[in-house]
């Protein structure tokens, strides 16, 4: 059963070189506009219970594309068929009234979704209570801070339990406590098989968060799948492109998921070893070598999962390596205080020539929310003989007949 | 298409009421959130335009008792005019602002959208009936009462449809066109003059005054006068008010319903 099927879809907006021949055109029916192709040939279908995302540069049509699935924008072709109540966040706060309180707000908001009077009175607690602004809730909204304003729009969406959920980059703002309970929210909603669709630009959040992908570029589908490898192919492409806008790209960079909040988890160093333990900055190719991170626990009862990454250009991804793959890695609870040594030795170094960093991370449990991550100092290669930036372990054989 | 188009519009108050009384009471009390004299001024705002007026035109320019009302203060008869005139044109006022302020609302969440110029014209007739009800209530201090008033929310009700299609037509076409909002602004101010409020119609040249006939807001004003001063009210005036409520509605409406699914497209 098919939650969502888009057939064909395509978005046209027409420009007008004067305001006021819209209008004619409205209501004479007379042509007066050029076309401007913002989605074409869109197709896709999600099953109910699962979840898509949404990736692409920007204006690519993902706005748009999330617009015509909510309704407020009618496609210029084709169909769009949801089945079930659908609940949006676009905007945090769309349907907010400034000067009224949170509490006012609440059912203002839940009636805009369609939620019957009684079944608010009900939810109010709740959601008060996920959003965590007792303290705040019958001050007028105005005075909230934008993470206050995203935590209310988020709890009033989410706690409405639509069946289809529509979410555009609501993780990217609040602090890491509150993304931490988003996290969880929508893995809930996956558990309670209901549909969701989500729009980021954090494409850790798509590949974990999400069954399938859409890669959009230019208003049109490029690549749709299973996540995992839409989002690498989308991430390959943005790398190879990252070459021109470094000093941009640099600044939206892993660093920036750093909590600025309360830490669970500090990472002290990242090291590289040889295999007989020693500290090394060169490396030869094909040599085995060993990563580790030393972490110092900041609270009790804290779950752990370590992580190690080979990076190139301190931003791009070479290789990964996650302890929340690998269910026999201890992850905890930790206690405060606590000092922990993480080891993982890699065999047969697969670079030829540059150089590299380590960067370690841990997440919490969700595998979502970097507590913290350091780079190592930079490890060189000693270039070998040879072509290309690869070596692998290789043997020859001949035959003469 | 035609008839879905209306039975959207005309039952979207009832089908959608959850969401209708929301908006009303959040545009009403959004009204006076914020101001230390709050509701005092739905009071305040009517009986000082009352003290400007009728030092105006009293003291002032001593404008003649009207005789075919009989003898009547001049302020009495002024109100009687003013008070819904002031209803319409603070609806008519609001309707260009009214889906902009909205914006992004419209653009990003999903919802009757025809309830914002109900609930916009809705609001005003709220706000003005209180004060209209004030000065009535005065009025019967005063020795004026009919069992002939009970006509007057009738009337009243049917210069509410009347407005409620403007303002959905006005609203709609500010989104296209912005220039609509100051055309407003302008065209109320000459309405007002060009509607006998504060003047009787007995001072209007005799060729000009069946003109007045193709004005619905004079048909509304002389409907209250005569009811309210004589207890009586004659067909012409009534049958005009009801023509121009019924169609305006109706037009009103049907644009709006026609035109609002390309509102996300603009705003």
């Amino acid at each position: 059963m098919h939650s969502i099927s888009v057939e064909n879809v395509h978005k046209d907006f027409r420009i007008y070189d004067r305001p006021q021949d819209r209008l004619v055109e409205l209501l004479l029916r007379t042509p007066r506009h050029r076309m401007f192709h913002v989605l074409q040939d869109i197709s896709f279908n999600v099953p109910e219970g699962k979840s898509l995302g949404i990736v692409g540069d920007n204006g690519a049509g993902k706005s748009t594309l999330m617009k015509l699935l909510v309704g407020t924008l009618e496609p210029s072709g084709g169909t769009i068929d949801i089945r079930g109540q659908v609940a949006a966040l676009l905007e945090l706060g769309a349907g907010f009234h400034p000067e009224f309180s949170g509490r006012r707000n609440i059912h203002l908001n839940a009636s805009l979704l369609g939620v019957p009077d009684d079944d608010i009175d009900a939810m109010e607690n709740d959601i008060i209570e996920f959003s965590e602004l007792h303290d705040f809730i019958d001050r007028p909204v105005k005075t909230y801070s934008s993470g206050m304003y995203v935590r209310l729009a988020f709890s009033i969406a989410t706690m409405v339990r639509p069946d289809v959920l529509v979410i555009d980059e609501a993780l990217s703002v609040g602090d890491i406590a509150f993304q931490k309970k988003c996290v969880q929210r929508m893995n809930e909603f996956r558990a309670q098989n209901k549909t969701m669709v989500f729009c980021s630009h954090s494409m850790y959040h798509v590949q974990e968060l999400c069954d399938t992908a859409i890669w959009l570029e230019n208003g049109k589908i490029r690549e749709i799948g299973k996540s995992a490898e839409v989002v690498a192919h989308y991430e390959d492409y943005s790398n190879s492109r990252r070459v021109y806008t470094k000093g941009e790209e640099q600044a939206n960079s892993h660093q920036q998921e750093k909590p600025e909040a309360v830490k669970d988890c500090r990472i002290l160093q990242t090291l590289v070893r040889n295999v007989d333990g020693e500290l090394i900055d060169t490396i030869d190719p094909l040599q085995d070598f060993v990563m580790e991170l030393q972490a110092e626990i900041l609270n009790d009862n804290v779950i752990c999962y370590f992580g190690f990454a080979l990076m190139k250009d301190l931003e791009e991804v070479m290789s990964s390596y996650l302890a929340i793959d690998r269910p026999d890695v201890e992850h905890g609870p930790f206690k405060k205080g606590e000092r922990i040594t993480v080891q993982v030795q890699v065999q047969a170094m697969a670079l030829r020539v540059g150089k590299f960093h380590v960067l370690s991370g841990v997440a919490d449990e969700s595998g979502l929310l970097w507590y913290d991550t350091r780079l190592s100092k930079e490890i060189n290669i000693n270039p070998g003989k040879g072509w290309g930036t690869l070596v692998m372990r290789s043997s020859w054989s001949m035959q003469r007949e | 298409m035609f008839f879905s188009l209306m039975r959207q519009w005309v039952l979207s108050p009832v089908r959608h009421f959850r969401l209708f009384h929301q908006f009303v009471r959040q545009e009403f009390s959004g009204q006076f959130a914020g101001s230390l004299g709050g509701f005092l001024w739905l009071f305040v705002t009517p009986i000082v335009n009352i003290i400007i007026y009728s030092f105006v035109f009293s003291v002032v320019f001593r404008a003649p008792i009207p005789e075919s009302f009989g003898d009547v203060p001049f302020v009495v008869f002024l109100m009687i005019g003013y008070l819904p005139w002031f209803a319409f044109a603070d609806a008519m006022g609001r309707a260009s602002g009214l889906l902009l302020e909205k914006a992004p609302l419209i653009t990003k969440v999903m919802f009757p959208v025809q309830l914002i110029p109900m609930v916009g014209t809705l609001v005003p007739y709220l706000v003005h009936g209180i004060a209209f009800f004030v000065f009535l209530l005065y009025l019967t201090t005063q020795g004026y009462f009919d069992l002939m008033w009970l006509w007057l929310p009738v009337a009243l009700g049917l210069q509410f449809l009347f407005t409620m299609g403007l303002v959905a037509i006005l609203s709609a076409f500010c989104v296209f066109l912005r220039d609509i909002q100051q055309m407003v602004t302008l065209m109320l101010t000459a309405w007002f003059f060009l509607t006998p409020i504060i003047y009787p119609l007995s001072l209007l040249p005799e060729d000009l005054r069946p003109l007045m006939m193709l004005n619905p807001m004079h048909s509304f004003v002389q409907f209250y006068r005569e009811i309210i001063l004589l207890g009586d009210f004659s067909m012409p005036h009534f049958q005009v008010m009801v023509l121009a409520a019924v169609l305006s509605f109706l037009l009103g409406g049907w644009l709006f319903m026609r035109i609002k699914h390309a509102f996300g497209d603009v705003l």
